[in-house]
């Protein structure tokens, strides 16, 4: 995709216009997960792994979905409004299973239900500036940083059913640029309390750390186990699906991938 | 209390009149169902559940309201449901800040419509049904126990699921057992539902003991609640466990005993 400009908004509508559906569309798919053409802020400036624009939007949201600025914004009579319009649905769907939703046990399953959705989908409001809260250090060194073993639950996009598992993350930081250790977790978090697809999860947390770090490179490997497939269709409980994010110097040689790889695989190193 | 023990409706229909709440109360403390029973749950007592028996006249056990309905659905009903179901989940997912015309969620109403029916496929299942005949005469009294049965159910106060193991064992009764498969179909019967941990073990047991009259009845849950783990308090490693014991179990402490210790050991 050559001529992008990377001078921000009327530049990026104009990029907007030439080249239509096909491309872009396609392109913030892979990504984003969003089939309709992004708003402007997308296409502020180029990184290259992101082929065509930033993770991290002006105001620190990073791949929001469409409502997620109003979910940011939203007063607490707002947000109550949420939950009961949720709510409401709840109730429709309880009396569609066959369940009387007046039954003591269920009579307040529609609110909590609703207050539990809002929680697992929380990574939408959450912005990436504020959560690194300015933990970038200077520190003398530039070997592989790793944080492994970090359980992450998420929903699945396709039936709304939990996947859990753990996110091992690496980086090696560039002019000793390090970041502080739990916001590596927090990334992880936020981009896993969203309605994700395992693939997409771990090549966002990998984007948004490119992002923030500019490291020599970034590897992400997430193992899990989904209920939609233990529960419900094939019913196979010990399965697990495990993805993966290079970039940088450990998707260029393979020896940095494997010292990764054998770290995050012992349990004691 | 006095609870008659003839069969017939209108001796419950009596009962109905004469003992309105304290009925309720018993009936809520084995179904979860605080409206009042349909007589066919007064047909004859049951000396472990303190009320009426737990499989209806036509197998269904502690049926939710709408489970004789469900059962009797044609594919247009069921595919209203499915509908319905989707309509729901389209708003919910508008209002969670999602945009549901994306390409990954298109579909996705309509897949948790159909994940969210098999998940509480237990209500339109029959125990007659499921039993299938499989009760047969052998010469054994001694325990039989089926253990390590996976179960995945719902929970009923937040939608969300929680899993584990549920071993169940009994001692049988003048040689009546019961095809070992039918003890896990009954199991993932009554976890297919919107349940509470406590009253699914319960349930398991008080089922087992009406289907089989055995000496005793055992049942030991293990379960991992996600409303626990991925909310709320949020401790990943923790488990639940609940135990239902009738019979001999429950009267001689060496029987359950030698039942725990059985179900603990992970190879015999």
């Amino acid at each position: 995709m050559s001529n992008i400009p990377s001078s921000p908004t009327a530049a990026a509508d104009q990029v907007q216009l030439q080249h239509p559906t096909a491309r872009q569309a396609l392109l913030s798919h892979a990504l984003t997960g969003h089939s309709h053409s992004p708003g402007r802020s997308y296409l502020a400036s180029e990184s290259p792994e992101g082929r065509s624009y930033t993770p991290i939007d002006f105001d620190g949201l990073s791949f929001p979905s469409m409502g997620a600025r109003e979910r940011r914004e939203d007063t607490e009579v707002q947000r109550a409004a949420r939950i009961q319009k949720i709510s409401v649905a709840v109730r429709t769907i309880l009396e569609c299973i066959g369940e009387d939703p007046d039954r003591e046990g269920l009579l307040k399953t529609p609110e909590r239900y609703a207050k539990a959705l809002m929680f697992f989908s929380k990574g939408y409001e959450e912005s990436v500036t504020h959560l690194m809260n300015k933990a970038l250090f200077q520190e003398d060194h530039d070997e592989m940083v790793i944080v492994k073993n970090i359980d992450v639950f998420s929903l699945c996009e396709h039936h709304m059913v939990p996947f859990t598992g753990k996110i091992h993350i690496g980086y090696i930081p560039k002019n000793g640029k390090v970041v502080g250790l739990s916001k590596i977790a927090r990334l992880a978090e936020m981009f896993s309390r969203r309605l994700q697809v395992q693939e997409r999860l771990t090549k966002q947390v990998a984007l948004a750390m490119q992002e923030l770090l500019d490291p020599l490179g970034v590897a992400v490997v997430m193992e899990a186990s989904h209920f939609c497939m233990v529960m419900r269709g094939v019913q196979k409980p010990g399965s697990q699906t495990i993805t993966s994010s290079m970039f940088g110097c450990f998707r260029d040689q393979a020896k940095t991938r494997e010292e990764f790889l054998a770290l995050i695989r012992g349990n004691s190193v």
